[in-house]
């Protein structure tokens, strides 16, 4: 059997953007139909162009995350072909919604290398989508960027990750804790590789702030009852919480924290609050004064944000916030267009190597700088503060904060067949 | 038989040949990311056929197959990345590692169901919890394992690619040639499947979905055959999963998801549930969809339209795509059930009878006598059987009569097993029997018939006789004939490739006596064998019970007092639960106190 | 083990329970009464919980916005009884599949209308102090709630027309259209008010659980698992396995881990269908 060939994006064809209301229901309504006219008209593809994949969740539970880094992918692009593409071409994007399914990845990778032959990948959110690509980009070798904050060691030479990693995050976030907070530590994180390694970080980071970690408490994923943690935080009465939530149902922990009148006796730090605009969710009584810390929020400052921001607004609307993962994918797609022109062309080993040189990008979350060993990013991380309204205020920012685990860990350029997950010992 | 009919009655070996045949023939020029794509879609489909043969076939909606699977493809790949670098091959590992695996768990799960003799849908929540607790405890899992390291959410990694050469420069296989692989395997596993289920296996798995109860009365253990359907089909899973990790080359707990474990169902309900090629069928169809959908054809609102299309799939396509093509083309067809209206009334040559009874004393040995010392069964507060001791001897029929309630029905299923006496003891010939389970009385040589034909409707009328003869001699062909014999004898032989539903009711019960022969039954237990015949009918059964008094204890259950009049045999009141008088018809039919409480007075009593 | 703590274990994972409670009563209506397996049940939680915190952002208060979501999810709870229900009765598989194909409908249309994320009302600032421990308060307030709820679904099964012949319908249709009960439409109002009570469910957790679209799916399955784990007796077995699991797996969470308190929950599942293979309430005699 034959499937006929999809469509890829372009400017007429169907935009997924935050749909607020019945109007714009109707809407991509009417856009769905126009896709589907376009569809039976054949594929409205431009010969000559550059071709890169995109795999994102567009539906499904992970939605929160793959609508908005899909949108940056595009904004990017966008962005890209109206300074005139790479090499001289415009760029197209060849599009792929995993339905927040792990086998759909799997799919949809060997897809875009085996029939699109992309010249660079853009794809997954969770730890586990990165985990199922990454064989398959090694054997195919192109570049492939992830964009999320994540647990951190993945490590080989065609991935590229531009999210923050746990260390990255914690190294300067605890600190900052300890001394405004107190010594005392209590974590609560999910029960998979992002709460372990990141409470293992904690520890460590403790440790050299002179603080302990007085309890911990893994979660379920699907848990939903959070009285028996708030139970533990108050039987070992810490100064602060690392609380890693994962997912817009664990806000719940952070109500009922609250409402239990924790909230002004005991400090509540998080990496990843926020990255799923959990502080839109989260009501202002229990929201206001979260401390989050992570490489891009909203609010920061600086005129390539402020750019960002407005060409953002313009396409998507203002109703909700961009996630950091957002930014992530459209710095990796600029990082990626950066190295295609000073490599010259879009073959791998090029563009990798240009990839390896050092590259920096006027980011909207400040200048960040591609590490040419770890292929992680150095980058600014911002300490913000919830406030009232659904938002944040930068508290602090920490410049130029390195990857130093992974630094120390992976060098790709002494060690090129390097194909590997650190992870702390023991974890 | 013209050629559509012979097609249709081979349609499960003959298409599945021509698509194996097409989908290799399409792999020589089909796209390399079509039939890597299309792979996937093959062992979704051989994961859905493994469901299909617990729950299309054996009855039970498992929603464990995607844990067999899971297990079988971890234990498959871990087995493979330790021992595939000694061989080159990896399939040589990693698919036994992964079937046997697959097999074990489904067993363990099988038996834990199966022997508790679970409710079916406790038995789909049970399998349904196996599957979320791997996928709670597996998030967090992390173990190393010669080079495997099983990483928890982050997974198992470098799982070796299909690799079929030996030696170290074998190289692992280009997508179409892995395709070929799978098809290979997979078309493989449907024939032997096919295979197992047309023959006996499958007749048995057949018989325990439609009336389990009856396929115990025969003397099947069910339970054993249900484990065993079961540990085929996690073995099954367990092989599908090991190619599905050599296909992505990566496992991560989500396979144990809610989702993973939802979708193969539907792969099975689309493609047409009991069909078994159907799974294949359904897996191409919604895996076809939902990537198809996946690449932007509905600007991301793939899961709404895959939502919608469900919906619209069940109201409209009640068996599936395989199925509702089935009955199109069977429309068709002549009907096979036509020759069930020219069955003419039952008639029984006493003779021949007589002659399939010495025939079966000479195999099952003499008849034996049944006894009951003391036995009781209460619910609640109802005691249907309150201390009954009776014996039961050869030679004439016993009859058991008694108003609505008196506990005749109850008596006979405690003796049979069918209920489990509190108190007592019931004994088959030498044998204490009072805590065997049903099959294990019909081996010591009960046979029941209960008030409603229990016949397996959906099988031919020589198939249900095939299937009680063989639960007895355990052989095709001594089967066959013994079944031969009784069809002859209830004058069926027209009707032999008839199903069985379509009979009409009296000859129903009749099919049910003549099931109840072939297992030569030394005691007989026959709860109102007369009810919903006609008068003609009934006289026939009576010189049937008479003929099989002399060679068999026989035991009627009855409320029609001129049918308890014509066996001429010994009759016992029950009333309350309790022996209430005994003797011969005519001098019960004068006892006052007997029709006291047929007519609820209370003069004499 | 200090007593304050012991007491506030025992009351919070008694609200835990009462909360699986308040989420699983319509399902179990439903189960019990049609023996439908409503899989989209948490999505119809879900739309109680939006239409609630619609309502409240067009500043209506909150104890009115609850009955507002009642209604809302009755009225499509009919539809879809009409539309798809009706026509599946006696396929109990088919329902399933074709509620799965519901949900996942209703997810993305969820999407569509109100996007992936939309600002909570939050969860109201009380809460109550035992020795060193403080507990919010609202999620208490259940243990109250899901009292009243059982009370009242088992009052009007058992003492109203309605009830009786929703009653009689399932357990002798044929019986009961004999004398008149027009079965389809009872059922209609039964389906309605089983979604109905899930969007009660969406509606009073939304302070404790936000709406969000995927928000369904983190009770539905123990959902299942008690209302299948509870047997024919739906409402009160449900109750007694709602305090029974949630209980249970919260005093264990709360002594070990949440993962072992996972664990508990599944592993008393599959223990109680092993000791009673047909439910829990398999051979009582009462018939709610």
């Amino acid at each position: 059997m034959t499937l006929p060939r999809r469509f890829s994006f372009s400017e007429t064809a169907p935009r997924i953007s935050n749909l607020g209301s019945w109007a714009r229901l109707l809407r991509a309504g009417a856009l769905t139909l126009a896709g589907t006219l376009c569809l039976a008209g054949g594929p409205v593809q431009a010969d000559g162009g550059i071709k890169i994949g995109s795999i994102f969740d567009l539906t499904g539970g992970l939605n929160i995350y793959g609508i908005q880094q899909n949108n940056a992918l595009k904004l990017a692009v966008d962005a890209l072909n109206a300074k005139g593409g790479v090499l001289g071409k415009p760029i197209e994007v060849v599009s792929y919604d995993a339905q927040s399914e792990l086998s759909k990845y799997t799919q949809y990778a060997n897809t875009v290398i085996l029939r699109d032959r992309v010249s660079a990948l853009f794809a997954g959110l969770t730890s586990s989508s990165r985990e199922a690509i990454r064989p398959i980009v090694r054997k195919a070798n192109i570049p492939y960027f992830y964009g999320s904050l994540y647990e951190g060691g993945a490590c080989d030479k065609q991935t590229f990750v531009t999210g923050p990693s746990a260390s990255q995050q914690l190294s300067v976030l605890i600190d900052w804790a300890v001394k405004k907070y107190g010594k005392r530590i209590y974590i609560m994180a999910p029960d998979y590789n992002f709460g372990t390694i990141s409470a293992h970080w904690v520890k460590d980071y403790a440790k050299k702030a002179g603080a302990e970690v007085v309890g911990e408490d893994f979660l379920a994923l699907t848990v939903t009852d959070y009285a028996p943690t708030i139970q533990k935080i108050q039987s070992v009465k810490p100064d602060f919480v690392v609380a890693l939530p994962v997912g817009a149902n664990q806000t719940g922990f952070l109500e009922q924290f609250a409402a239990a009148g924790l909230k002004d006796k005991i400090g509540v730090v998080s990496t990843n609050y926020g990255s799923g605009n959990q502080q839109v969710v989260v009501s202002p009584a229990a929201g206001k004064g979260l401390i989050a810390d992570q490489g891009y929020f909203q609010v920061v400052d600086g005129p390539a944000n402020t750019e960002f921001v407005k060409l953002w607004s313009a396409k998507y609307g203002s109703d909700t916030p961009i996630i950091s993962e957002a930014v992530d994918i459209w710095n990796a797609v600029h990082l990626w267009a950066a190295a295609v022109d000073k490599a010259g062309t879009v073959q791998a080993a090029p563009v990798i190597a240009a990839l390896e040189s050092g590259l920096s990008f006027d980011a909207p979350n400040g200048t960040v700088t591609l590490e040419p060993k770890s292929h992680h990013l150095r980058q600014n991380i911002y300490i913000v503060e919830g406030d009232d309204r659904h938002g944040f205020k930068v508290v602090e920012t920490f410049k130029d904060v390195a990857p130093s685990y992974e630094n120390e860990k992976c060098d790709l350029k002494a060690n090129p067949t390097l194909a590997q997950h650190f992870a702390p010992d023991g974890k | 038989m013209n050629l559509s009919e012979k097609l249709y009655q081979r349609a499960g070996l003959i298409f599945p040949i021509l698509a194996t045949g097409g989908a290799l023939a399409a792999a020589s020029f089909i796209d390399p990311y079509l039939a890597y794509v299309a792979t996937s879609w093959v062992i979704f489909g051989l994961l859905g056929l493994s469901l299909d043969l617990v729950w299309g076939r054996g009855g039970l909606l498992s929603l464990g197959q995607t844990a067999f699977y899971g297990l079988g493809g971890y234990f498959g790949s871990i087995v493979a990345i330790n021992m595939a670098p000694l061989t080159g091959n990896t399939l040589l590992w990693s698919l036994p590692a992964g079937a046997a695996f697959g097999a074990t768990s489904a067993a363990a799960l099988g038996a834990i169901i199966f022997l508790a003799r679970m409710g079916p849908l406790q038995a789909t929540i049970l399998s349904y919890t196996f599957t979320l607790l791997l996928w709670s405890l597996t998030q967090s899992f992390t173990a190393t394992v010669g080079q495997a390291v099983v990483g928890g959410d982050n997974g198992l990694s470098n799982i070796p690619g299909v690799v079929v050469g030996f030696g170290q420069g074998a190289e692992a296989l280009g997508p179409v040639e892995v395709f070929v692989t799978v098809v290979i395997v997979s078309a493989a596993t449907y024939f032997l499947c096919w295979w197992l289920m047309r023959g006996t296996f499958g007749r048995v798995i057949d018989c325990i979905r439609i009336d389990a109860q009856k396929a115990e009365l025969l003397g099947y253990d069910i339970r054993k055959y249900q484990i065993a359907n079961f540990s085929l089909a996690g073995a099954i899973a367990g092989l599908a999963g090991a190619m599905f990790a050599g296909w992505a080359n990566y496992l991560n707990p989500s396979i144990f998801s809610v989702q993973e474990a939802l979708l193969v169902p539907i792969y099975v309900l689309v493609g047409g549930l009991g069909t078994l090629a159907g799974a294949f069928v359904g897996a191409f169809a919604i895996g076809g969809l939902s990537f198809y959908l996946g690449g932007g054809a509905v600007g991301g609102q793939t899961t709404l339209i895959l939502g919608i299309v469900l919906i619209l799939l069940v109201l409209f396509l009640k068996n599936g795509l395989v199925g509702a093509m089935g009955e199109l083309w069977r429309r068709t067809l002549p009907d096979p059930n036509a020759a069930a209206r020219d069955a003419g009334a039952v008639s029984i040559d006493p003779e021949v009878l007589e002659g399939i009874l010495v025939e079966a004393a000479q195999q099952a040995g003499p008849a034996k006598r049944l006894a009951t010392v003391d036995l009781y069964k209460r619910f609640g507060g109802v005691i249907p059987v309150n201390k009954i001791s009776r014996t039961f001897e050869p030679g004439r029929p016993y009859s058991l009569i008694g108003p609505n309630g008196a506990g005749k029905s109850s008596y006979l299923k405690a003796c049979v097993g069918i209920y489990m006496p509190e108190a007592g003891s019931v004994t088959v010939g030498q044998t204490d029997a009072t805590n065997a389970p049903i099959f294990e009385r019909v081996h010591q040589g009960v046979g029941v018939k209960n008030q409603k034909p229990q016949i397996f409707g959906e099988l031919t009328v020589v198939e249900n006789l095939s299937i009680a003869a063989y639960a007895r001699t355990g052989d095709k062909p001594a089967a066959a004939g013994i079944s031969r014999q009784i069809l002859a004898m209830l004058g069926f032989e027209r009707q032999a490739k008839v199903q069985a539903s379509a009979l009409s009711h009296g000859q129903q019960q009749w099919l049910d006596i003549g099931m109840v022969l072939c297992l030569a039954p030394r005691v007989v237990l026959l709860d109102e064998p007369a009810a919903g015949m006609t008068n003609e009918e009934t006289r026939e059964l009576s010189a049937l019970v008479r003929t099989l008094a002399r060679h068999t204890t026989v035991i009627v259950v009855e409320h029609d007092m001129e049918f308890v009049r014509t066996l001429e045999g010994h009759v016992t009141v029950l009333h309350q639960g309790q022996v209430f008088a005994e003797g011969d018809i005519a001098a019960l039919r004068a006892d006052d106190r007997v029709l006291d409480i047929y007519l609820g007075r209370r003069e004499h009593v | 083990m200090e007593l304050d703590y012991l007491a506030t274990v025992l009351l919070s994972s008694l609200s835990s329970a009462s909360i699986l409670l308040i989420a699983t009563i319509g399902l179990a209506v439903v189960f019990g009464l049609m023996g439908v397996i409503n899989l989209a049940h948490g999505e119809f939680l879900m739309i109680g919980a939006y239409a609630a915190l619609t309502a409240t952002q067009y500043g209506i208060p909150f104890v009115i916005a609850i009955p507002i979501a009642i209604a809302v999810t009755m009225t499509i709870g009919a539809v879809v009884e009409v539309l798809i229900i009706r026509r599946l009765y006696g396929r109990l598989f088919d329902t399933m599949l074709a509620t799965w194909g519901l949900s996942i409908a209703f997810y993305q249309l969820a999407v569509l209308i109100f996007g992936t994320v939309t600002p909570g009302i939050g969860m109201p600032q009380f809460n109550l102090r035992i020795g060193n421990y403080s507990l919010a308060g609202y999620p208490l307030l259940m243990i109250a709630v899901a009292a009243v709820a059982t009370v009242f679904v088992y009052v009007l099964m058992t003492r109203t027309v309605y009830g009786m012949k929703a009653r009689a319908a399932i357990q002798m249709p044929e019986m009961a259209r004999a004398i008149g009960i027009e079965s389809a439409r009872v059922n209609t109002l039964t389906f309605a008010i089983g979604c109905g009570l899930a969007g009660f469910a969406g509606a009073v957790l939304l302070p404790i659980v936000p709406a969000t679209p995927s928000m369904g799916f983190a009770f539905v399955i123990k959902a299942f698992l008690t209302v299948v784990v509870a047997g024919p007796v739906t409402l009160t077995g449900s109750a007694l396995t709602a305090v029974g699991l949630g209980g249970g797996a919260s005093v264990t969470a709360s002594f070990l881990t949440s993962v072992a308190g996972d664990a508990f929950f599944f592993l008393i599942t599959a223990f109680l269908l092993w000791l009673y293979p047909l439910g829990i309430t398999a051979k009582w005699r009462t018939k709610m």
